[in-house]
């Protein structure tokens, strides 16, 4: 299934109406001056087409921050059932960095050792993902980490043209979304060019960079393990996991249990953890891996450009600039990698 | 909507988080601090576990925690867990009484590398707590005791009225082909046996390099380089030696993150990992 169509702005619109007359929809709003987010949608108007970066990603849609998984009884015969949320919904307006982060969330709880999160699958088949292109700010560097062209996780794909968007329909659901919109219609030559021209602007205009090819860092911070940038950068970072919480790939969590007045019940939740924070990795004694921060710090970097990489194949950063600017000690993802490449090269 | 499904007829992966409710059928006191659970599985099924393995273990109000089986598979239609009361979780476990049900998911993990333990001989090295998971190991090798060569216990306690399983490491003793030897940190008034940190007792027995298998479980994690420096001073190759690994754990199933190390999870590729991998895991010991 692919094909391509144009699908004028009007024509977009009243399509998003149609979605919100049949499900839940999921797409950026304006949130502040100049920050936007993923929001539920209750009027098609609030739906944003044209922002940069949103403050979380939309892994907040297929795990949210906090979520049940399970509810329990204390008394009588005890007992648990699970929560599972496969409300089907429409997430409108994800850039390709963002899908990309989609894609590597699926290696993560659906693929890995052919254990599926029940929670992730849930809602990943309840979802229809409308992803759109974007142009980038001086944080973005999708183009060093190779998402600036990602389609994955996509059910439809819009590329802004003069006349509307040029939509790929990557699948069935996405081909099911559009439906009977009649004011759809097939791409002439120039459109075509121009989202093709979209996309070269796009690299173009990317002004941060990695200084290696992405490939070389496994091996890179394999031999960079002791490199003093860790100690340099943990000076710097104050471990309030802020940079785990806007990555659209981080995926660890923690897991507590909430009960009810009486006692009488309650439910087991899982929220979003971060691997800066000091607890993450104490066990009894207490004991604790990583209780110095520049542990936990080069952690952060080895795991999206190592561990990771090498589990899964792929870098597990989409290049999106979200840590980078979210920081408050104002550390920056890329300079850190461009450090520790500096050392080797 | 938020659907609510009745656990009995779901596909697994539904359950993945969610515990199967089973009932305590013993208590035993060990220590002061320390009590073993019998667990009776609904219709008395087996575990079917290997020696190693863990389950996680809820009680639900206090949360979930990673705890090794302590019997060893031979044991059917009910199974074993020494509990150490230390937080939140296992203090509520020590209120519990017989009768009780509590929550069990698994059994988790890789277990000890029995297969390649056949007709060597063993060497397990147990500190304090650590002897809980080695218990299920030992019991197994002398249920099968003939596949097995001799089998050594070297285990170190921090006092006397700590030692777990006192009666059973006599009968241990007893056993023929097994040496056992205990040691403490701290010895009381009436304490005739050795003193000192467990690698002390390894210049009083004999091992041979060339055909033993050396597990252990000692803790804190520091003491794994002490015990490690030491067999590879007796020349033990090193892909002969496993430990067992402690890591924070929430999922048990390679999700959380908590027990990560490098490429390999604690949970599902461990928690037994053999020298030569270890060495190679920055931050593993």
């Amino acid at each position: 299934m692919q094909s391509e169509i144009v699908l004028e702005k009007p024509a977009l619109m009243e399509m998003l109406v149609r979605v919100l007359k049949k499900s839940r929809l999921m797409a950026p709003v304006k949130r502040g001056r100049v920050s936007f987010t993923f929001d539920w949608i209750g009027d098609s108007r609030q739906v944003v087409t044209d922002y940069v970066r949103t403050i979380l990603p939309p892994k907040k849609a297929l795990v949210p921050p906090r979520e049940i998984l399970l509810e329990f009884w204390r008394e009588g015969k005890q007992g648990a059932s699970p929560v599972i949320d496969d409300t089907p919904f429409v997430l409108f307006g994800v850039h390709p960095c963002d899908l990309a982060g989609i894609e590597e969330l699926d290696l993560a709880f659906a693929k890995k050792n052919d254990v599926k999160d029940p929670h992730h699958a849930a809602r990943r088949e309840a979802v229809t993902i409308i992803g759109i292109d974007c142009m980038p700010d001086e944080y973005c560097f999708c183009t060093s980490v190779g998402t600036n062209r990602t389609r994955g996780g996509a059910d439809l794909f819009l590329t802004p043209v003069k006349s509307g968007y040029l939509v790929e329909v990557l699948t069935s659901k996405g081909a099911a979304l559009l439906g009977d919109t009649a004011r759809t219609r097939e791409p002439c030559a120039h459109e075509k060019a121009e989202a093709e021209n979209w996309g070269k602007e796009k690299e173009c205009r990317i002004t941060r960079l990695l200084d290696v090819d992405v490939a070389r860092l496994p091996d890179i911070l394999e031999t960079q393990y002791e490199s003093e940038v860790w100690e340099r950068t943990a000076k710097r970072c104050y471990s309030c996991g802020t940079c785990t919480n806007v990555c659209p790939t981080c995926f660890c969590f923690e897991v507590d249990d909430k009960v009810n007045l009486p006692l009488t019940a309650g439910s087991r939740d899982r929220r979003w953890d971060s691997c800066q924070f000091l607890d993450f990795a104490l066990v009894a004694g207490p004991h604790n891996f990583r209780g110095e921060r520049p542990s936990r710090v080069r952690h952060r970097w080895l795991r999206k450009f190592w561990y990771l990489y090498r589990e899964f194949g792929r870098p597990f950063c989409v290049g999106c600039g979200r840590c980078t600017q979210a920081c408050t000690a104002e550390i920056s993802l890329t300079e850190v990698l461009n450090e520790i490449a500096g050392e080797v090269t | 909507m938020q659907t609510k499904s009745e656990s009995v007829c779901q596909p697994s992966d539904q359950l993945l988080y969610v515990p199967e409710m089973m009932r305590i059928i013993g208590i035993r006191n060990l220590t002061k601090l320390d009590k073993l659970f019998e667990i009776e599985l609904p219709g008395k099924r087996n575990l079917g576990h290997r020696p190693g393995q863990f389950v996680e273990l809820s009680i639900f109000g206090f949360g979930e925690a990673p705890i090794s089986v302590c019997s060893a598979p031979q044991k059917k239609g009910s199974f074993e867990l020494c509990v150490r009361k230390a937080g939140t979780l296992t203090s509520a476990l020590h209120q519990l009484r017989e009768g009780d049900t509590i929550g069990i998911r698994g059994p988790f993990g890789n277990g000890f590398p029995i297969e390649c333990m056949a007709k060597m001989d063993i060497l397990i090295v147990a500190g304090g707590i650590g002897l809980a998971p080695l218990r299920s190991l030992i019991n197994h090798i002398l249920a099968k005791r003939g596949t097995y060569g001799r089998l050594t216990l070297l285990y170190g306690t921090k006092q006397p009225s700590d030692i777990l399983f006192a009666d059973e490491i006599e009968a241990w003793k007893a056993n023929e082909g097994n040496e056992v030897l205990v040691t403490v940190d701290y010895p009381s008034a009436d304490w005739e046996g050795h003193v000192g940190v467990v690698t002390t007792l390894f210049q009083k027995v004999t091992i041979d390099p060339e055909n033993t298998v050396v597990v252990s479980l000692v803790g804190p994690p520091v003491m794994y380089r002490f015990v490690y420096m030491k067999l590879l001073k007796l020349e033990i190759p090193e892909d002969m030696i496993f430990f067992s690994l402690e890591r924070r754990m929430r999922c048990g199933v390679g999700k959380c993150g908590h027990c990560q190390i490098g490429d390999r999870y604690v949970c599902v590729d461990g928690p037994v990992f053999s020298g030569r991998e270890i060495k190679k895991m920055h931050e593993s010991i």
